[in-house]
């Protein structure tokens, strides 16, 4: 096992650069996920340092190493692919055995791993079948077989549940944690799905567009996003985001919006008087009020079951509600939502930065 | 099914048939003369009325002026057309995974090249051909015939196997890569028992390309020990009174390992004939 270190790396292509010098320090053991929107270059990332793409510039280091020039094969990493990419005319078995054959490992040796990681991913009945005569889950799980027979020092996955229906996604997902904290290796994880990135991350890095927006544990980017990008990807249904103009008067702080509606917010709240800010409050993070509240109309209501959402109407402004107790409410009718005010993040709305406080 | 439904179906049946006997006929002919005497080898009967398999005996024990290196002769047009199959394979293989997998820069000005020279008939190069080979001291050689055959057939090949090549998702490669494998090594383990259904199409292709040839084959070789069976079998035309049975009968025994050669891969000819036809 090794830790990964990422220092100001780039990627270009011809004149085209994708990355914009990327730092990212990933500690022994640790599951990071890379998640952004398709062409943030999060696949990029994960390519350049299992060394399918070349490094245009800066640095990476898997343990002390730095492996910029080291082929991939060198670099004692292994990768499990979107589409699985099994070797279509070899068994289960030959397919996992496949990397230590070419490192030349005794037979007894290839069985013994074959065998063991076998049994950790529940593959015994299937190690004589080819990857056509099994689900996709079955393929998916002979893939991480793949990865770890070889006991490498890093796992790399690129979106490796993409293609499995939700119900097998969700299952696998739990396996593939439960995996990394019986083996503890360093993993990084691509995925373009904000849950899987919530549900299985030590620490998450947000890429958009070439840079990192943030890194940090899952609940750090949901309680503290660091801007409007991150708070936007990050929770479901999304933030909501109210563009207004700040105001402090004394001691007390709101936010007016263009079509006249005071927002609230904490005493403490920081930011000059009469600056463009955006003001983001959670779905959950709003409860319905009897008065004191924002006052929308509702459009459309959805029943989850264990929750329910609602759509409505701020004078112009979409906002989305989630209650875990049905609020009696249906479209067209009128009712106030209350943010709560220790949940309010605010924005600048020129650079999108978090003010702080 | 409906008495509309039936009626288009028996159209199409019947131009089926036509189109089933206008192929048989010829080949009728050709069989009914193999099996036909000498004497009545022009009485223009539609069953001959002593029909005899003399006719083959007198081949395969090469008992006529013209067949007197029957044998020779068959060797040489299935060892011309093994070698040409042989050879398209490997330049084929090697220039497809080349162009699809190493992604050499020149790869795919390459593969439109090959595609290009197919611009220009293979009757007009025949002369330049000839000098080329002439200039190389191969002529009246098998070695012309094959390497010339194997011109014709490798452009072809290449952009064939580029297509098949092209469809294998290249993570496979990427995931050899990190599992270890040299890209020698992915060629031999991975690559090619890929391409094995491919290639068989295409080494059929290019082995009935050369063993149907006649043009190059009467160009390129003289001596009766050199020439392929298709040469000797224009051979026989030389005379006033050509023995037409005998041609006939070699001819016949001529057209069956492509049959068989064809009946054995049939499915996988027929996936490489439409194979590149649909962007997939």
């Amino acid at each position: 096992m090794a830790s990964v270190s990422v220092e100001a790396v780039r990627k270009r292509y011809g004149a085209l650069e994708v990355i914009h010098g990327i730092d990212i320090q990933i500690p022994d053991g640790e599951f990071v996920v890379l998640v952004g929107p398709s062409g943030c270059g999060k696949s990029t990332l994960l390519r350049m340092i299992a060394g399918l793409e070349e490094i245009s510039g800066g640095v990476i280091r898997i343990g002390d190493k730095v492996v910029n020039e080291v082929p991939s094969k060198d670099r004692d990493i292994a990768m499990v692919f979107q589409n699985y990419a099994l070797y279509p005319h070899m068994t289960v078995r030959e397919n996992m055995g496949f990397s230590l054959k070419l490192r030349k490992a005794e037979r007894g040796v290839i069985a013994e791993r074959v065998k063991k990681a076998s049994q950790i991913l529940g593959l015994d009945p299937y190690l004589e079948r080819y990857p056509k005569q099994l689900s996709g889950g079955q393929r998916q799980r002979v893939a991480m077989g793949r990865a770890i027979v070889r006991n490498p020092q890093v796992f790399l996955f690129d979106e490796p549940l993409s293609n499995l229906d939700a119900k097998l996604r969700v299952q696998m997902r739990t396996e593939i944690k439960a995996l990394h904290q019986q083996l503890k290796t360093t993993s990084i994880y691509v995925t373009h799905d904000q849950i899987e990135a919530m549900t299985m991350a030590d620490r998450i890095v947000v890429m958009h567009d070439g840079i990192v927006e943030q890194i940090g544990s899952p609940l750090e980017l949901y309680e503290r996003p660091n801007n409007l990008f991150v708070a936007g990807f990050i929770g479901s249904p999304a933030i909501n985001l109210i563009k207004g103009t700040l105001r402090r008067d004394g001691g007390r702080n709101w936010v007016a919006t263009e079509a006249g509606i005071d927002l609230p917010l904490n005493g403490n709240a920081s930011g000059q008087d009469g600056q463009p800010v955006v003001y983001g409050i959670r779905p959950e993070h709003l409860v319905p009020a009897d008065n004191g509240g924002l006052p929308v109309t509702v459009s459309v209501v959805e029943p989850t079951g264990a929750s329910t959402f609602v759509y409505a109407d701020l004078s112009g402004a979409q906002i989305c509600g989630v209650f875990a107790e049905h609020p009696g409410v249906n479209p067209g009718s009128r009712m106030t939502m209350m943010p709560r005010l220790d949940r309010v993040h605010l924005f600048d709305a020129g650079s999108g930065q978090r003010l702080a406080g | 099914m409906s008495p509309r439904k039936a009626f288009d179906e028996a159209r199409l049946m019947l131009v089926g048939l036509l189109i089933l006997i206008w192929t048989l006929i010829p080949i009728y002919h050709l069989f009914v003369m193999s099996i036909t005497p000498q004497a009545e080898a022009f009485a223009g009967a539609v069953w001959p009325k002593t029909p005899t398999l003399d006719n083959y005996t007198t081949v395969l024990t090469q008992g006529h002026y013209f067949l007197g290196h029957f044998w020779l002769q068959l060797f040489n047009s299935a060892m011309v057309a093994v070698a040409v199959a042989v050879l398209t394979l490997v330049i084929g293989t090697c220039a497809s995974f080349a162009i699809s997998r190493l992604r050499v820069r020149i790869g795919e000005t390459v593969s439109n090249l090959a595609l290009l020279t197919y611009l220009i008939p293979a009757a007009f190069l025949a002369i330049p051909m000839y000098a080329t080979m002439g200039q190389y001291g191969l002529l009246g050689s098998r070695w012309s015939l094959i390497l010339t055959m194997v011109t014709f057939a490798s452009p072809y090949a290449i952009w064939m196997l580029r297509q098949y090549a092209d469809k294998l998702p290249y993570e496979l490669d990427e995931a050899a890569r990190i599992d270890g494998a040299s890209p020698i090594q992915i060629f031999w383990l991975i690559y090619l028992p890929l391409m094995m259904p491919s290639m068989v199409a295409i080494g059929t292709y290019a082995l009935l390309l050369a063993w149907n040839e006649y043009l190059y084959a009467f160009l390129l070789l003289s001596s009766d020990t050199e020439i392929t069976l298709a040469v000797a079998l224009g051979h026989f035309l030389s005379t006033d009174d050509a023995p037409w049975n005998l041609l006939m009968a070699t001819g016949i025994i001529y057209a069956l390992p492509p049959a068989a050669i064809y009946y054995a891969f049939r499915r996988y000819m027929v996936a490489g004939l439409t194979a590149g036809a649909v962007k997939s």
